[in-house]
């Protein structure tokens, strides 16, 4: 994980990037045992460069808008937190402008949860998926639809360089109601 | 040539300088390729770490000693069939294992990694019994769950049985001193010995301290056939035949039952007076002179230096007969004790067996005139006995032991030891003794996982003992398994300050501190031990759980698995990597780690637990049980253990046992506070909810700022409709910063707080 971030500009729903990644704690990323596939993918730009990790490497899109990226689960997860990597500087017309981001059990019933508006984004784009209410601080899904809707300069495909998804770690302790906070409980909780 | 080049190796191997050694030794095998060269070729390439060529030159070989150093090579290249084959071979059953205590050791060694438990505990029961003082078995007996009472190990008859081997190793040490001196030399000084026996009626100490060269000088040649044994039992015989017969001649003269006649020699020095006229009367040659000699020794220097020619001819003796019955005693000693002390010990003793074969033909003559010496002596011997004022004997016994001592720089402090009087060794002996009872105690009660009373035992212990880094470790992991983590930092980081190149136990350590949560004294003790040795198992385990601690469990895998690369057999870096998967929530690669680590060492109770969770994760809920159980019967003090063993009853609603077994973790160790907050779980899900709420209340006591106390106390008002209670506990949960998820799962309760909660998972 890193450091510190640099703030980004916030101007209604429309985020700014930061230059590093920082996920608090109790957060662990959700999709590495996650299906993943795009709507459409140029050769040499498919899709496995949304998780290599590589901010050089990116995924292109080659076809009509909406560009999908869907991720499906295995099973009901808990999710709270889509963090994307975009490059304005790099991509310039290949930047999503406008990005939703849909839930559901599959294809035929996805809803959207969330839109956001980027202006000239550099770096990770943070969207969280909590609602207001503090009973919704997580999604409960089993597959999630990052939509691409429309680009910087109507640029027609887009770029994509990483996309990372977090949900809540689990209980270190299974069968319990509620995880322990205090240190007792902790130190007494497990052998090593 | 041949013995200049024998020396010049052996010295090399003492001065550390094994290219030097390996390159002469080459070009000795290559003039005098006998097997004993190629032993010392073998044991050449084993301090060089060339486990490979010492296999390479010795396959095949039948030759005792060549067995063992076979053995040895397989073994460190992991060849544990064929190490099994050369010790024990499989078409000589009654074969006797080489090298006694050490052979049957690497034996048991290769046993238990094996599998085949039964057998390693027979060996390793064997090689204490063949040298008491091997704390190596009785450590491996101890981890194999084992191990008899340390009283029962390091007695007195051990005691008897390590005087025995002092009286003759007490000249070995001697030998390998002398062994480089001129064997001419020697030869003259035993005939001139010989000569001067029979007048020494009246012998002055002058006399008896030129005697004294001669009796170094004859143990040497003596020390030719005490080495032999160091060959190994079985080829005994072989082994005399071809370096010199006279060995042969003496072994077969020598009864086995020396060892009966041995003790009580050692009575008679300690100062009893035993049947002496009996044992006399029963023995043959060489026997009477260990008895004359036994008695020589504690009376006056007269029959001191009248022991001088025979006592070589009495090692021999001895030593064959020893050898013929406890060959594995000598020869462990030997190997254990020259081992220890010189590294040359093995190449040593076949150029003893060189020195033995040249001189053998003196050596008969000799024979023969001190065993015609001693019966004349015998009678005198007796009357001096008699005569028996064991201060008066022993002072002027210790006196001439002194002088000599002072005299010959090369004397070592044992030698000054063995012509003192006998119960010089005897107190040595037993101090030594005491010492490994008190840790090999202490040891066997924490293998046990009896830990407070582990710790009492090393509380016994001296000051200069305590302080030491093993002991400290010891009680630092005592500490560890009791869950008390402060004391166990304490003890670790002592331990830490007084030897702080030492690795053993610092994994344990590590894992301590991840529990304490101190992440910069973890990282600095996983810097500090890489730092020391890049190539220990316990340093990357360190750091491993450093990263562990700060969530990294990637890296931290990635370090786990270095360090069993290291060292494929420390099974706790198994159990490690088995967490770290399980965290990673790979279950299956976790299940082979956990398993892996059973394979080395099924009582790690660590590994049993991580598959009990796994299953318990996997709602595999009996399997889960199973593997509580198997960890509670390992350890059956420890109240975590006892604690998952009941959660695990309770997912298989067996809410009965699960209680009971709460209870009994709720009484194991007061200061856990999670059976108290199961039980109450259990008793909330068999909805008795007052029983629940008291239990609850008396663990606000105990941990009034866990967040799930409260929570759970909520949960149970809002079934039992008491509304404001149940809004004040969630409202005091919250309040004590749960985790996001519950946080959320405590809002939604109070949200819902006045709907029936059929519907709810909460």
């Amino acid at each position: 994980m890193a450091t510190e971030s640099s703030e980004g500009e916030e101007e209604g729903k429309a985020i700014g990037g930061n230059q590093h990644l920082v996920v608090d704690d109790d957060l662990r990323e959700m999709a590495k045992k996650a299906a993943w596939s795009v709507s459409s993918c140029k050769t040499g730009n498919g899709v496995q460069f949304l998780r290599d990790d590589n901010l050089d490497t990116y995924w292109q899109s080659d076809g009509a808008q909406p560009h999908l990226v869907n991720i499906q689960f295995q099973k009901k997860v808990k999710l709270q937190l889509v963090v994307l990597y975009v490059d304005f500087k790099l991509d310039e017309s290949y930047t999503p402008s406008k990005i939703s981001i849909r839930a559901g059990d599959g294809f035929h019933n996805l809803k959207e949860i969330k839109t956001v508006e980027l202006v000239k984004p550099i770096g990770w784009v943070y969207v969280s998926l909590s609602g207001a209410d503090p009973r919704e601080a997580f999604l409960n899904t089993f597959m999630l639809q990052i939509a691409v809707l429309s680009n910087h300069l109507n640029g027609r495909d887009t770029h994509v360089r990483q996309i990372k998804v977090y949900g809540p770690r689990p209980n270190p302790i299974p069968h319990q109601p509620f995880q322990f906070t205090s240190r007792e409980f902790i130190t007494y909780s497990c052998v090593r | 040539m041949e013995t200049l080049l024998i020396d010049c190796v052996q010295s090399s191997l003492r001065h550390f300088m094994p290219r030097n050694s390996i390159f002469l030794c080459e070009r000795l095998c290559a003039e005098f390729p006998t097997e004993l060269n190629l032993q010392l070729l073998a044991s050449c390439y084993l301090h060089n770490n060339q486990a490979y060529c010492a296999y390479h030159i010795l396959k095949g070989k039948q030759m005792a000693q060549s067995r063992y150093l076979f053995a040895i090579s397989c073994f460190q290249m992991n060849l544990l069939s064929e190490a099994e084959a050369a010790l024990c071979p499989t078409n000589e059953p009654n074969a006797e294992v080489p090298n006694g205590a050490a052979g049957h050791y690497l034996l048991g060694l290769v046993y238990r990694y094996t599998d085949r438990r039964k057998s390693a505990v027979d060996h390793f029961k064997q090689a204490l019994s063949m040298d008491p003082l091997l704390w190596a078995a009785y450590e491996e007996l101890c981890i194999l769950g084992a191990a008899e009472e340390a009283n029962a190990v390091f007695s007195e008859a051990a005691a008897l049985c390590i005087q025995q081997q002092q009286l003759n190793h007490g000249l070995n040490p001697q030998n390998l001193q002398i062994v480089s001196e001129d064997r001419i030399t020697v030869l003259n000084r035993t005939l001139g010995s010989e000569d001067m026996s029979p007048r020494q009626l009246k012998n002055t100490q002058g006399n008896s301290i030129r005697d004294i060269p001669g009796n170094h000088h004859g143990a040497v040649l003596s020390g030719g056939p005490a080495s032999q044994p160091f060959n190994g039992g079985s080829s005994n015989m072989s082994v005399y035949s071809t370096p010199s017969p006279m060995p042969a001649q003496l072994s077969g003269v020598a009864p086995p039952p020396l060892c009966r006649n041995v003790q009580p020699n050692i009575n008679i020095l300690s100062g009893e007076s035993s049947p002496r006229s009996t044992v006399n009367a029963t023995i043959q040659g060489p026997r009477r002179k260990f008895v004359d000699e036994g008695k020589l020794r504690k009376v006056s220097g007269r029959l001191f230096s009248d022991s001088g020619p025979r006592r070589s001819t009495r090692l021999a003796g001895e030593a064959a007969a020893n050898s013929n019955l406890n060959a594995p005693q000598v020869g462990a000693n030997g190997a254990g004790h020259s081992s220890a002390r010189y590294l040359g010990g093995i190449s040593s003793s076949s150029k003893l067996g060189l020195a033995a074969s040249r001189s053998g033909a003196v050596r008969k003559g000799q024979t023969s005139a001190s065993e015609s010496f001693d019966d004349g002596r015998r009678s005198e011997s007796f009357d001096d006995t008699r005569l028996d004022n064991a201060t008066t004997n022993s002072s002027s016994a210790s006196s001439s032991g002194d002088d000599k001592s002072l005299e010959r720089e090369r004397t070592s402090t044992q030698m000054g030891g063995v012509l003192t009087n006998g119960s010089r060794i005897s107190s040595g002996v037993l101090e030594l003794l005491d010492l490994l009872r008190i840790l090999g105690e202490g040891y066997r009660l924490s293998c046990m996982y009896r830990c407070q009373d582990a710790l009492d035992v090393y509380a016994k212990l001296s000051h200069r003992q305590y302080n030491t880094g093993w002991v400290l470790s010891q009680v630092g992991k005592a500490y560890f398994e009791l869950v008390d983590y402060l004391e166990a930092d304490q003890a670790f980081s002592l331990a830490r300050r007084a030897s702080p190149c030492s690795l053993e136990g610092m994994d344990i350590y590590s894992t301590v501190l991840f529990h304490l949560k101190e992440e910069m004294k973890l990282s600095y003790l996983a810097q500090e031990l890489i730092s020391t040795d890049r190539l220990a198992p316990q340093s990357w385990c360190a750091m491993g759980n450093c990263y562990s601690l700060q969530k990294d469990h990637e890296t931290a895998l990635k370090n786990f698995q270095r360090a069993v690369q290291l060292n494929s057999r420390f099974a706790y870096a198994h159990t490690l990597c088995g967490h770290e998967h399980v965290v990673l929530e790979d279950f299956e690669n976790g299940i082979k780690s956990y398993q892996s680590a059973l394979r080395i060492d099924a009582r790690h109770y660590n590994s049993w637990y991580g598959l009990g969770m796994v299953y318990l994760r996997q709602e595999k809920f009996e399997f889960a049980e199973h593997h509580f159980r198997r960890a509670f019967q390992i350890n059956p003090r420890s109240s975590v253990i006892m604690c998952y063993l009941g959660t695990a009853l309770h997912a298989l609603k067996k809410n009965g046992e699960a209680l009971e077994m709460m209870e009994k973790a709720i009484v194991a160790d007061k200061k856990n506070p999670l059976p108290m907050y199961q039980k109450a779980n259990i008793l909330v899900s068999i909805e008795n909810f007052d029983e629940a709420l008291k239990v609850l209340e008396e663990l606000k006591e105990y941990a009034p700022h866990e967040s799930s106390v409260y929570a759970l106390m909520g949960k149970i008002y809002k079934r039992r409709n008491m509304y404001e209670k149940s809004m004040f506990h969630f409202g005091l949960a919250l309040d004590l910063k749960p985790s996001a998820a519950d946080v959320a799962a405590i809002k939604s309760a109070i949200e819902k707080l006045h709907v029936p909660d059929e519907t709810e998972d909460l």
